[in-house]
């Protein structure tokens, strides 16, 4: 059996619809996967990554295989009576969904839920069944595996979650693990956590992986070979170091070029222009073409096909020997006032709390900080980066910068002028200097209006022109987030994501505003996307001296944006300082850990790899001493657990909070 | 199968609207004329759906009685949903006390059975055909107010709102400019569902008597009067009733036709 491939796809082209107005999603792709090897396929959104997937276990909705076969140990899945192939699903074929939450039932412990798929497939007894999921459990390393097994999904974490998921896929011995988005919900240092537990298992299993992810970076840390699909057709192929060293096609150059990485600062993003092309239309020649800087005459009349570049590489292009022009560097920022200036927004003592009902009626309802006590200064023209994971509190004193929120304690001031606590008790002027963008660019923007009204409105409002120079003024905003005067009379559902973002980003300068607050701006946008978008935040503020509260889970995103770093823990500031300080050591542990847990691109050999166990604790009985000991990895001892950790000076503008002397910090993360 | 549904709730508006105006000149009698010589008499050629004790057409009656039927319905419903989507913006928008103070009032109207309630305002007030449409409005007002307040808590929600909220627009711009047009729909779907409902009231109350006053030929009034009758004349009552019956189911279809024509626009602007 060696040599031949656990998993062939030949040829495969999938089409959703039928006639006219049908999408072709996938386009001729072929791939194997053999025995206990991890394949990764890597594509942005409608790049049809997904539904290769599930072509192969049977999934396909309102879909159809128009051409190709799908081969598991050699025999044709697309030829099997159902009966048969459903069959082998679960028994050879298992699947991870993106979202654990959706894919366990809340009613049933999971623990039985695993024992029920050993049942179904394997015929054993409820006893034995039982004990597996129990061994199960404790394969994928979640604590105390028999008392988890009588656990119900809600009282999970989203990183247990997912580990449950994994142990029910792993239930059966499946020979081929198919996983779709496997971490993406999931938070930066859940999601190492996740991707180490997914090596370990498959050479402990030696199971073979279809991965699937936009992210280069996850699927570098996991696969032995990549795919990089574009609008359906597979882009190129290779071994995971040849694509991320030497990619050939420049849709993957393209896309590595888009990633903020690590040890770079200010960069200026190469971006993609444009989008994905219209998939329900035939396409003459390369489907990247429209968006390619080498494409030239014969790209759009003749599809290139994929041809050999190297050993084990292939690339789909016409000219694989050429190069991409470097992206311009970026000019570096004006820079942002002296720190002796007075700071544009100051936060004293933030504090929110919301009260959360007891578990009983007439029980006691206990306070739950959400912030607890935030200092923080914004200067003139200055990007400050709040970084944290889900629950940390950042996203809660965004909304209590711009109002949406009264904060229970202490002062927000712009220009020294207190605030009031929501955006109604505020002066006109000053809600016209603070404006926000918020994550999700879908539920921003009122469908009902046009693009031209949503951006008109923000001018009237304030009175920012007269009526007569509205129409000019919108027209002036669209082409300032590179967004045509034909949008004006469109609405946000004709638009796509990046699209009703810029939107989103032109609708707040509109208010010509001197502070944008932005939460997680380009979290729900592609790699290719979120590059444009990052690089026009960077030149309207060099254009117009806007400062930013930038808010992100991402570091990677933060290093490029960022002038100043917040590091943001449970409702707390744990440090601040300048963004390259706060990257180097001596850092916070907690900063250490979301550093190291940025998916590398390039290996970094001797680079310790710092794992965070366990979960954020619940906020609502935060640990005593500091806020980090129950999942810090440098923790020093007793003293962790019942002093407050005090405040570091590491330089002028940068601060920590932790119990370690600096140089020891700095000893211990030079190691 | 689905366009033909479609096709008859088109059809059916367009059909009612062509008797709110042809209605007198098609009846083939008055529709209140007493004729003693021809009393009770079966369906038949002369009188299609039979003639009453007074020897009215019940047919000609039945026509005639579309337009006060539908103008009382339509009066009603508008009164309803008037008073229940502000209601409704308001306590799905404010929430906190505000929504607990509206909604635990509209759960003491809700609290009475809806015939009840009717009964008991137009008692009150006196039975005349404003009391009426009073009466059924204020039946309506928590239903609508209900409706309007949970999708207005799911829109309140999202963060154009929010955005909306920073910018520091007023409420009464947040509830007419931002929340109002996402919401319009469910509005007139809610509109035509109430049509449908105060027909059947306004015949109940009719039926009881503390309605529309006779000789308007109200179908509900219809029933009501044909009843005495029902062993020898069963067409005095069951002709009224089918009109009911079929004018309510209209309208429903109506409702649901309008949902999907401002679904289908939306499908078809992407």
């Amino acid at each position: 059996m060696s040599g031949a491939p656990l998993l062939a796809i030949e040829g495969l082209t999938l089409r959703y619809g039928r006639g006219p107005g049908s999408l072709r999603a996938v386009h001729d792709v072929s791939l194997s996967i053999a025995p206990g090897e991890a394949y990764g396929l890597i594509g942005e959104s409608g790049s049809g990554k997904s539904s290769i997937a599930f072509a192969v276990v049977d999934h396909l909705r309102g879909g159809a295989v128009e051409a190709g076969r799908i081969l598991l140990h050699g025999r044709d899945l697309l030829r099997l009576p159902p009966a048969e192939r459903a069959g082998l699903r679960g028994r050879q074929v298992a699947m991870v969904y993106q979202d654990p939450h959706s894919a366990l039932n809340p009613a049933i412990p999971v623990g039985e839920q695993i024992a029920e798929a050993v049942r179904r497939h394997e015929g054993a007894s409820r006893r034995a069944a039982a004990a597996r999921a129990v061994e199960l459990l404790g394969r994928v390393h979640l604590p105390e595996p028999a008392g988890m097994a009588r656990r119900y999904p809600h009282q999970l974490s989203g990183g247990q979650q997912q580990r449950i998921v994994i142990a029910m896929a792993l239930a059966c011995r499946p020979a081929l693990l198919i996983m779709d988005e496997p971490t993406t919900g999931l938070d930066v240092t859940t999601e190492a956590v996740i991707l180490d537990l997914i090596a370990e298992l498959r050479r402990a299993f030696g199971v073979a992986i279809l991965f699937i992810s936009h992210n280069l970076g996850v699927v570098a840390q996991v696969c032995d070979r990549v795919g990089v699909l574009y609008a359906g057709a597979m882009m190129e192929q290779g071994d995971t170091a040849t694509i991320l060293r030497q990619p050939r096609n420049p849709y993957t150059r393209g896309l590595l070029n888009a990633i903020p990485r690590r040890g770079e600062g200010h960069r200026r993003l190469a971006a993609m222009p444009g989008g994905l092309p219209d998939l329900t239309t035939a396409i003459a020649g390369c489907v990247f073409a429209p968006r390619c800087g080498l494409a030239r005459e014969a790209c759009t009349t003749a599809a290139p096909a994929l041809v050999p570049v190297g050993p084990a590489h292939q690339s789909r292009c016409h000219f694989p020997a050429e190069s991409l022009p470097p992206a311009p560097p970026m000019a570096e920022g004006a820079a942002p006032a002296a720190a002796a200036a007075a700071p544009l927004l100051r936060l004293e003592g933030v504090r929110k709390t919301f009260a959360q009902p007891g578990g009983w009626p007439f029980a006691r309802r206990r306070l739950l900080a959400a912030v607890d006590g935030v200092s923080l200064e914004v200067a003139a023209g200055e990007t400050l980066a709040i970084v944290g994971e889900s629950g940390s509190g950042k996203s809660t004193l965004a909304r209590c910068v711009v109002g949406l929120t009264a904060p229970s304690a202490g002062r927000v001031t712009l220009d020294g002028v207190p605030l009031g606590g929501l955006a109604e008790a505020r002066p006109q002027s000053a809600r016209r200097q603070l404006q926000v963008v918020f994550q999700n660019p879908e539920a921003s923007l009122n469908p009902a209006q046009t693009v031209a009204e949503i951006l008109a409105r923000p001018l009237r409002l304030y009175g920012l022109c007269t009526a007569a120079e509205v129409p000019v003024r919108v027209a002036a905003l669209l082409a300032a987030v590179q967004l045509g005067g034909r949008f004006a009379g469109r609405r946000p559902r004709q638009l796509s994501g990046g699209e009703k973002q810029r939107l989103c980003i032109a609708r707040a300068f509109a208010a010509a505003p001197r502070l944008v607050v932005c939460d997680e701006p380009t979290s729900a946008l592609d790699i290719s996307v979120q590059a444009a978008l990052l690089n026009e935040l960077l030149d309207l503020q060099q254009a117009h001296g806007t400062a930013y509260l930038f808010i992100s889970h991402d570091l990677g995103v933060v290093r490029h944006v960022a002038h100043r770093i917040a590091v943001m823990y449970l409702g707390l500031v744990v440090e601040t300082g300048p963004a390259e300080a706060v990257f180097a050591p001596p850092h916070h542990p907690y900063t250490e850990a979301l550093v190291s847990a940025l998916p590398a691109i390039e290996h970094e050999p001797g680079r310790p790899r710092i794992r965070l166990a366990g979960a954020m604790p619940d906020p609502a009985s935060p640990p005593r001493g500091c806020v980090f000991h129950p999942r810090c990895p440098r923790k020093l001892g007793p003293v962790c657990e019942t002093e407050a950790p005090p405040l570091r000076q590491v330089s002028a503008r940068h601060t920590l909070q932790c119990h370690i002397p600096l140089a020891d910090l700095a000893a211990m993360q030079a190691a | 199968m689905r366009r033909h549904l479609m096709l008859r709730g088109g059809a059916f508006p367009l059909g009612v609207l062509l008797l709110l105006i042809l209605a007198p000149s098609i009846a083939p009698h008055s529709p209140t004329d007493f004729n003693p010589a021809s009393i009770l008499q079966e369906p038949g050629a002369d009188f299609l759906f039979g003639t009453d004790e007074y020897g009215r057409d019940v047919l000609s009656r039945i026509l005639h009685g579309v337009r006060p039927t539908l103008f009382l319905a339509l009066a009603c419903a508008g009164l309803g949903v008037a008073l229940g989507a502000p209601t409704g913006l308001l306590a799905g928008y404010a929430g906190g006390r505000v929504d607990e103070a509206l909604m635990r009032a509209m759960d003491v109207l809700m609290s009475f059975p809806a015939l009840i309630l009717a009964m008991l305002i137009v008692v009150m007030l006196g039975p005349n055909t404003i009391n009426v449409i009073v009466a059924i409005g204020v039946v309506f007002w928590p239903r609508s107010a209900r409706l309007i307040r949970s999708v207005t808590q799911d829109l309140a929600r999202r963060e154009f709102v929010d955005a909306a909220r920073a910018r520091g627009e007023p409420v009464l711009s947040i509830l007419l400019r931002e929340i109002l047009p996402n919401i319009a729909g469910i509005v007139i779907v809610d509109f035509t569902l109430r049509v449908a409902a105060a027909i059947l009231l306004t015949a109940s109350l009719s039926y009881l008597g503390i309605g529309v006053k006779p000789p308007t030929p109200a179908w509900g009034l219809m029933v009501k009067e044909g009843q005495q009758f029902l062993q020898i004349a069963p067409w005095l009552v069951i002709f009224p009733c089918l009109a009911i019956g079929i004018v309510s189911v209209g309208t429903v279809l109506t409702g649901d036709r309008l949902r999907r024509a401002a679904a289908l626009a939306e499908g078809r602007a992407r």
